[in-house]
């Protein structure tokens, strides 16, 4: 093939021939914005960012479908293709959430909240798990536009929660196609297409099924090239964009797939394919179980020795001293079990030690069903009692077979049943926490960087058997770290091939690790069939607990729900707050009254879903209990005549200033309300509030109704305007508080904010909901909630706030409620009619 | 109504047609003209005819407003939604007998006498706003003598 010169910008280019005008761009180093093209992608034309002009030809191309010729003068900037793709982007941002990108408070906002809020429905950056890698984000902010000539559009889909390891939020996809191309690209026959037309046209699969039963292998490749935050990995999404990408391998069955290893401050947040081919995809459990197996919150973090009946925790010291005394007694009666997913290194220093104790070494292999199978000739020697003691590298053996023995070693990741029975469980750190190679069944042996921390005191095994066989008094262990072993192992045969084919199906994956049901620890894969030990199940009273009597969703993450509580409702005032567990088990978490009625015995509230606690409340169907309610708590407003108040909400503060605007009319006040919202259809209760105020304005962000700005801004205009304001009473999020407060500190008008730090028990035992104000310490449950906002400590605030936002995203619930997946033969026909035309 | 076509049926569609990608919308066709609409089933066996994956080819039924994927009642009342009957209120035809039989259009209704359908011209423009049921049509409509129509055929 020829080469073909043509001028770009002014630049004359040489490229091969058969590249499109986009590569050629490129290829010269001039950047042409795209969203819908990926180097991985054959050229589509959806997004219609790239366009250019080209002399001679009319109108202006998708410089990704136009192939280059020969003499071409291609113009990729001018005023008009910057007028057109300007609005082209405004097309796109009026069917997606955009307030935040024209929010004049913005910058303050990202820096007071650079998280982002665990809301379900993302409807505005601030609340989007993808905000620092979107595309469609950065295109924006880069053209600069701080309005848009556009109305938002919320499609109100519902976020798809109910398939494992992923949450789809279609109202945020702009439709450029890459998902499902990738798909076809990588598997042939795509397990989602574009179904509907026109303004229906969305993702999907045919008749709605779940994705477990679409043809979807669960690869992460749609997740891993969406440019928005619409397709997202359940677990790996809230904890914002890893810091580190190193390749490492999977080591759960003998294929041995290379992957992508993110971690964010070293710890392992998603493994993901090396490239988007097929040849480099990855089955369901190296996508998404891996990292979940590894952040297990049940690992094991110390070592324990047996005293009596109990495992009691210790030092590693005292733990290796008592195995390394007791094990070379057994010698040839000794038997050492390990997995094949641990490295090259480690079962190099196993076979070494076997070797220096005369003790009998058992590598299990990984397999789809069958790891009993492989154990079995081994289990019948120890029936036997042809072994007296055991080393074992995972749940490999039951409790009864391990207390039969003189003496028994656990070295594991994860707790079991059969550890139980051992006399030392020592914490080993697997995966993506330990260094070594791995030789997979082709041959090839592959690199495994130790990427992420290990939990606790948990060790690498290679050190583990290092220190006890140093204590031992065995030579040929001493080495300090895994690479130094590396040259020593040679030619390991490889691993015996795997039963099946984990990337082509769902029913093909691997169920164990390192003796342990997969499923145990990562129940999402139970609703691909695999097999897993069913959980204690929680037993609850139906009678107990404070019945739910409504429940809608008012707007976007915002529900209202009304709670059978007639204690609480018969002594309720404006202001104050009740606190609620949705479950036994449950956080306890603080919400303001925002209505009642002493007669019916009935209390309302607004709960916006921004994590666990509130995601569990606003998941309780109508006529289900919330297990508990206690309040009223708090100091209520006082509601005395000032003259003219103004309030401020925001979020769920419209419905907390509701009975507060009630009260204080009631006193005789002139009472304004300011509510604010990022968009228009995100404000609620407006009729209301007309109902309980002499003035009602609204606010929002993005200018698409009332003012445009918030709470503050509205507030100084009426200053201006000349209203002489008595109070302010500001309730919403702590950074929509804060900036109120900076606005009314220099008018001098006295404000009071509801704060809402970490609450725990309500009743100023805790001392969780500690605020400074003006350098005094106060519990807001009792003190407050309401405080002189001028007085307020808002840093000390903010970072009380975030202490435990890691523990937060570690609380986010991964499990699949396998009843709402879709049966996959639909509503009709069922399987009998299905079968038979076969 | 049956939620699968016989084996006969099909390939009897299917000896019609390559098993190659562009006889999809001719097969489509041909299957919903034997049952009427398009059951998942249905769109299985299309899909695994062609090699195609199911998800694709709902993609492509769904994208063209002459595939049904609901058994159709036993009458089917079409408002035209064109815009000469748009203008002169057929929106808010549509919108009361959608409320009187309970369905959406492209619905039936549960006991399966009526489906629901939008439609965009009928060519009888003069006669806006028109209706049609089964192949009789209805000009200068109004809801309520829509209404009327639909108790008369039940």
């Amino acid at each position: 093939m020829g080469t073909i010169s043509l001028t770009i910008d002014g630049q004359g280019v040489e490229v091969q021939e058969g590249k499109t005008i986009l590569q050629a761009s490129r290829e010269a180093g001039i950047v042409i914005p795209t969203i819908c093209d990926h180097k991985d992608l054959n050229p589509y034309g959806a997004c219609r960012m790239c366009v250019v002009e080209i002399e001679g030809v009319r109108g202006f191309p998708t410089s990704c479908t136009t192939p280059a010729s020969d003499g071409m003068v291609v113009k990729t900037q001018s005023a008009e293709l910057t007028t057109l793709r300007n609005r082209t982007l405004e097309l796109m941002l009026s069917g997606h959430p955009n307030s935040c990108l024209v929010c004049v408070h913005r910058e303050a906002c990202e820096k007071y909240r650079p998280g982002a809020t665990k809301a379900g429905r993302a409807t505005r950056c601030g609340f989007c798990s993808n905000r620092e890698e979107c595309s469609l984000r950065e295109m924006a902010l880069r053209a600069g536009e701080n309005e848009l000539g556009l109305p938002t559009l919320y499609s109100a889909h519902n976020v798809e929660r109910s398939d494992p390891f992923m949450d789809r939020d279609y109202n945020l996809c702009i439709l450029c196609g890459r998902c499902w191309r990738i798909c076809e690209k990588i598997h042939g026959k795509p397990a989602i297409s574009i179904i509907n037309r026109g303004k229906w046209a969305r993702l999907g699969t045919a008749f709605h099924k779940s994705h477990v039963f679409s043809g979807c292998t669960f690869c992460g490749s749609c997740i891993d090239i969406c440019p928005t935050g619409t397709l997202t990995d359940r677990f790996a999404r809230w904890y914002g964009k890893p810091d580190d990408r190193n390749l490492s391998a999977c080591t759960l069955c003998a294929e041995g797939c290379s992957l992508f290893a993110l971690t964010k401050s070293r710890r392992l947040v998603a493994t993901r394919m090396t490239s988007f081919q097929w040849e480099a995809s990855l089955c369901a459990l190296g996508r998404f179980a891996l990292a979940q197996i590894v952040n297990a919150p049940e690992r094991l973090i110390r070592p324990a020795v047996q005293e009596g009946e109990d495992q009691i925790p210790c030092d590693w010291d005292t733990a290796l001293e008592l195995a390394a005394s007791e094990l070379p007694r057994f010698t040839e009666s000794l038997a050492i079990v390990v997995s094949e997913s641990t490295t090259r290194e480690d079962r190099f220093l196993y076979a070494r030690l076997a070797e220096r104790l005369g003790a009998s070494l058992i590598v299990v292999p990984s397999s789809r069903n069958g790891v009993e199978k492989e154990l079995q000739g081994f289990t019948a020697d120890l029936e036997k009692g042809r072994f007296r003691a055991v080393i074992s590298g995972g749940d490999f053996l039951s409790a009864e077979l391990l207390k039969g023995l003189n003496f028994s070693v656990v070295i594991d990741c994860l707790p079991s049943s059969g550890a139980r029975g051992a006399k030392v469980v020592l914490p080993a750190a697997v995966l993506s926490e330990v260094e070594g190679t791995w030789r997979n069944v082709s041959g090839e042996v592959k690199e495994l960087p130790a990427v992420s921390l290990p939990p606790g005191q948990a060790r690498p095994e290679w050190q583990i058997i290092c220190q006890l066989a140093q204590k031992m008094g065995l030579e040929g262990f001493e080495f300090k770290s895994a690479r130094e072993v590396t040259s020593l192992v040679g030619s390991d045969p490889a691993p015996r091939p795997f039963d099946g084919e984990p990337r082509r199906g769902l029913r093909q994956l691997p169920s164990r690790f390192r003796g342990h049901l997969a499923a145990d620890w990562v129940r999402p894969l139970e609703a691909f069939g695999m097999p897993s030990t069913p959980l204690e199940e929680m037993t609850e009273s139906s009678k107990e607990g404070f019945e739910i009597l409504e429940r809608r969703e008012v707007v976007p993450n915002m529900y209202f729900i009304k709670i059978m509580a007639p204690q609480v409702a018969k002594f309720a005032k404006p202001g104050q707050f009740v606190i609620l567990m949705a479950r036994e088990t449950s956080e306890r978490s603080p919400f303001t009254l925002v209505d009642w009625n002493g007669a019916e015995g009935t209390i309302s509230l607004i709960i916006e879903e921004v994590g666990r606690s509130s995601r569990e409340l606003i998941s309780l169907p109508v006529g289900a209990r919330v297990a508990h309610v206690s309040g009223p708590l708090g100091m209520p407003l006082p509601m005395e005549k000032k003259g003219t108040v103004v309030l401020g909400g925001g979020c769920y503060g419209i419905g907390a200033i509701y009975p507060i605007a009630r009260g204080l009319r009631e006193a005789g006040n002139h009472v304004i309300v300011v509510i604010e919202a990022s968009s228009s259809y995100l404000l609620f209760m407006e009729d209301e509030l007309k109902t309980v105020s002499d003035e009602l304005i609204i606010a929002t962000k993005d200018g698409s109704r009332g003012t445009r700005g918030g709470v503050q801004e509205v507030f100084v205009n009426l200053v201006q305007r000349g209203v002489d304001v008595a109070m302010f009473v500001a309730v919403g999020c702590t950074f929509m508080m804060r900036m109120a407060a900076e606005a009314t500190k220099p008018l001098g008008i006295p404000t009071l904010v509801a704060l809402n730090p970490i609450m725990v028990d309500g009743t100023g035992m805790c001392g969780a909901c500690r605020v400074s104000i003006e350098g005094r310490t106060r519990f807001a449950c009792v003190d407050g909630p309401f405080f002189d906002a001028h007085g307020v400590d808002w840093d000390e605030l903010f970072s009380r706030r975030s202490a435990y936002s890691r523990e937060e995203i570690e609380a986010m619930p991964q499990m699949v409620d396998l009843n709402a997946l879709i049966h996959p033969h639909g509503s009709g026909g069922g399987c009998g009619s299905s079968c038979s035309h076969r | 109504m049956t939620a699968m076509l016989t084996e006969q049926q099909f390939d009897r569609i299917f000896s019609n047609h390559s098993p190659t990608r562009d006889s999809l919308i001719p097969i489509l066709q041909d299957v919903q003209d034997t049952m009427e609409y398009l059951s998942p089933e249905a769109l299985e066996a299309v899909a695994r005819y062609l090699n195609l994956s199911e998800n694709d080819v709902y993609g492509v039924a769904t994208f063209y407003a002459q595939f049904r994927f609901h058994p159709p009642g036993r009458h089917r009342l079409k408002v035209c939604l064109g815009t000469a009957c748009h203008v002169r209120g057929s929106g808010l035809i549509l919108e009361g007998v959608s409320r009187r039989l309970g369905v959406v259009p492209g619905e039936t209704t549960e006991d399966g006498s009526f489906t629901l359908e939008r439609v965009a011209c009928f060519g009888s423009c003069a006669l806006a706003p028109v209706v049609v049921l089964d192949d009789k049509v209805y000009g200068r409509m109004t809801t309520r003598k829509t209404q009327k129509i639909i108790e008369d055929t039940e």
